[in-house]
């Protein structure tokens, strides 16, 4: 039984437009011209490229060829007789859904592979990472993050140092703080020479920059009560510079915009995704890396012949001023499970405070003594 | 269709002869669904499909054009942009680690690197628009011929940020020029088959027709920034700012600062209007006047796109738009219930946290998703359609001899257009 119709032709070497007869014969397509009947094209059943069209209208090409030949049929039997008799033409697009659910399935499992590495694979590969980044290179860094850092911090007006200490009637300040420094530094024992400054900012706080940079706030020498809580809260700044968790931070960060800024989010309303779980796994990496900096404090402030519990007396003060917020976002844990965790790790070994009263009474005026 | 030896009677049913014009035949309802279910995937899978609704989105839009009797095709998949997509982002990573590298470095470098960054990027964007255009239009199928694009996306890039950086510095005035500029370079590298596409528009003819568009949005706002930057006392200002302590307000209110800023504000607010109220005409004249000038060899288009069908199509998204608004409303307050909720079957803790972070971004998301979509298939879509249908052609006999010619171009999409962000349909 022979099948044919009318049908609309492009050879694919010109834009010419041809009617055409097909017929279907049985083993493909014969499309012949409409007028001289002359054989135009033979197209095997089984290698019919089945295109987009509009609705109403079957579009074919032919897939052994690399020309673009199109067969156009808008004759609704002829058209249904061709879907018959060939594999590739799928008019109810079954096969098409079928392709479209696997790839959603796939996306998805993407999604969840990404998310899984940003939540485990980022923070473990940043761990591997840190330790192999060469102290050289770590210390350029410091200088960079250093110069940026200050330009940040430093907010106070031309003619007043950033640093305390550098008035003649804050040496004696100066000298106890590199007492105090030194003694902590030869506990420690570490690779990185370490340098410890305290700058004029009126928050209690303190910070360590890659390439063993230490910043002690004015406001946390005000906080402090005796030199130990002070010596607390620079050991535990000192474990974030023995684990090198500034170079940690930025692989971090680097590894996190390439997975959640490269990889996902290209979208309308992505951004929102993007900053969100950012922010969120962030905090998370970094209230990991906060817990293993206290741990090292009382352990090294335990070495240096301190006492232990004294980050954890300051730290309780300062909490006491925190504005509560949302956990998840916060870089620090609980004030309170920090709290727990110091105290149950710090033996009760006996301990001398770290400087005498005199020194001490020097280092409270190391920034208002010029 | 006919049974046994059809041949010696052929149906009478004839092809529909060719017009003059273009039409659009696709069905709005079903490109909303095609969007809807576009938003809710991209959702899910965090924007990874967005390839396959791309390429689905481009079909339903190339499939259904009619120019002077055919259909346009469009051949390409949305796994050659997941490929081309994957393959940038291999080329990025070095790039970005460079540059992450040159602004921690200290010294000239670290201090320009901002700048360094920016230019490079804007480069980079140009290039992949450029390249990206390629890919699309060696993806359009007319007549069972391709079109193909030629001319360096490095040249391209160059010319483009340079004319953009000519618009900023004119404050706009410069835009006919630049883009009648930038058009004649693609249309002049754009073949279908073994005829080549040129541009005739006129920068400076739209310079005229749009230059009152620019006296009315961007004059006022200018003026206004220069009558407040005039009303101000400078040395009083720099004074007050430096010397700290008691009334600096007082100070800098003595500064002519106040009158200055109401000024700014409302000339600002002006232009803001203006532009919201003017865009829709302002596009109705470039549209016509880019569709007006392109011509492939001895085939003229001109268009007749009116202005008030461009105003309609924008009226008819702001109700959308303002529809939404109160569905989102609703449904946000629902959301927020949900977040204040939580607490109490949950109680505090890292998960309720986590929820709660959870719904606030979803709806956050939905709504930019709902807005897009609304957007896309109101303003972009009918765009296309009343583009395509206001055209009328002339010399449409070269359209049936043309030959085929150039090579199927990049096999890998438009890859470094979606890493850059630059993508469009």
């Amino acid at each position: 039984m022979r099948v044919s119709g009318r049908g609309i032709f492009f050879d694919g070497a010109t834009s010419a437009r041809r009617a055409v007869l097909v017929e279907l014969s049985n083993d493909g397509v014969l499309i012949r011209d409409a007028e001289d009947r002359d054989m135009l094209a033979r197209w095997p059943y089984d290698e019919l490229d089945h295109l987009a069209a509009p609705e109403g209208v079957l579009r074919l090409g032919w897939a052994g060829s690399r020309k673009l030949a199109r067969l156009e049929v808008r004759d609704p039997t002829l058209a249904h007789a061709i879907d018959e008799r060939s594999l590739p033409v799928d008019r109810s697009g079954g096969v098409a859904r079928r392709g479209r659910l696997k790839v959603i399935g796939w996306s998805l499992a993407a999604t969840a592979s990404l998310l899984l590495a940003g939540i485990f694979g980022v923070p473990a590969l940043a761990n591997q990472i840190a330790p192999l980044v060469p102290l050289r290179v770590e210390r350029m860094l410091g200088e960079a993050v250093d110069t940026q850092a200050r330009k940040l911090l430093d907010k106070g007006p031309p003619s007043r140092p950033f640093e305390c200490g550098t008035g003649p009637g804050e040496a004696p300040g100066h000298a106890a703080l590199s007492r105090l420094g030194a003694r902590l530094e030869a506990a420690a024992g570490l690779p990185i020479p370490l340098e410890v400054k305290v700058v004029r900012r009126s928050e209690a706080n303190a910070i360590a920059l890659p390439g063993g940079h230490i910043y002690v706030f004015e406001g946390l020498i005000d906080k402090s009560e005796n030199a130990d809580e002070l010596a607390g809260v620079i050991a535990h700044e000192i474990g974030h510079v023995a684990n090198r968790d500034g170079t940690r931070s930025i692989v971090q960060a680097a590894g996190l915009s390439f997975l959640f800024g490269m990889l996902l989010g290209d979208f309308v309303g992505g951004g929102a995704v993007v900053i969100g779980a950012r922010a969120v796994l962030q905090s998370s990496y970094s209230r990991d890396v906060e817990s293993a900096a206290d741990r090292y404090g009382v352990e090294l402030m335990g070495r240096a012949g301190g006492d232990p519990r004294a980050l954890g007396a300051v730290l309780g003060r300062i909490a006491g001023a925190n504005h509560p917020g949302m956990e998840i976002l916060r870089d620090h844990p609980d004030t309170k499970t920090r709290l727990k965790v110091i105290d149950d790790l710090a033996k009760t070994t006996p301990s001398q405070p770290l400087l005498e009263p005199a020194e001490w009474h020097a280092l409270k005026r190391i920034c208002t003594a010029r | 269709m006919t049974v046994e030896n059809p041949v010696d009677t052929p149906p009478a049913e004839e092809p529909v002869p060719p017009p003059n014009g273009a039409r659009f035949l696709g069905n709005e309802k079903a490109f909303w669904r095609l969007l809807r279910r576009g938003a809710v995937l991209l959702l899910v899978t965090l924007g990874i499909y967005r390839f396959w609704l791309a390429t689905d989105v481009r079909r339903s839009l190339w499939n259904h054009t009619e120019i002077a009797g055919d259909y346009l095709e469009y051949i390409g998949t949305a796994r050659e942009l997941l490929l081309g997509f994957l393959i940038a982002i291999a080329l990025l990573v070095p790039i970005n680690i460079v540059l992450f590298l040159t602004t921690l470095s200290s010294g000239l470098l670290g201090q320009i690197a901002g700048a360094l960054t920016l230019v490079l990027l804007g480069l980079l964007g140009q290039f992949a628009v450029y390249r990206a255009r390629r890919y699309r239009l060696t993806r359009t199928l007319y007549r069972g011929i391709r079109f193909h694009q030629t001319g360096a996306a490095w040249r391209y890039a160059i010319c483009a940020i340079f004319w953009w950086a000519t618009i900023g510095l004119t404050l706009g005035l410069a835009y006919p020029w630049a883009q009648a500029s930038l058009e004649r370079f693609k249309l002049r590298n754009t073949h279908y088959g073994d005829l080549q596409g040129q541009f005739v528009g006129s920068g400076t003819r739209l310079f005229f027709r749009g230059v009152l568009f620019w006296i009315v949005v961007v004059g006022p706002f200018v003026l206004g920034l220069v009558v407040a930057i005039g009303a101000i006392d400078w040395d009083a200002l720099g004074e007050a700012m430096r010397r700290s302590g008691d009334d600096v307000m007082g100070r800098i209110e003595a500064a002519g600062v106040v009158p200055a800023l109401v000024v700014a504000v409302l000339s600002f607010a002006w232009s803001a209007i203006a532009i919201a109220l003017l865009y829709p005409a302002f596009q109705a004249m470039v549209l016509r006047w880019w569709l007006s000038g392109l011509r492939f060899g001895a085939l003229t288009v001109t268009s007749r796109l009116s202005t008030r069908a461009v105003y309609r199509l924008y009226g008819r998204f702001a109700w959308l738009a303002l529809l939404a608004a109160l569905a989102l409303g609703i449904a946000a307050f629902i959301g927020l219930a949900i977040i204040g909720a939580l607490e109490t079957w949950l109680g505090k803790g890292t998960l309720t946290e986590l929820l709660q972070t959870a719904i606030l971004i979803g709806t956050y998301v939905i709504v930019a998703l709902v807005y897009s979509t609304i957007y896309q298939a109101t303003v972009k879509l009918r765009l296309w359609q009343q583009g395509f249908q206001s055209i009328e052609l002339a010399g449409i006999e070269v359209l049936d001899g043309v030959k085929a010619t150039g090579a199927s171009g990049s096999a890998v999409g438009e890859g470094l257009a979606d890493a850059l962000n630059v993508g469009g349909i």
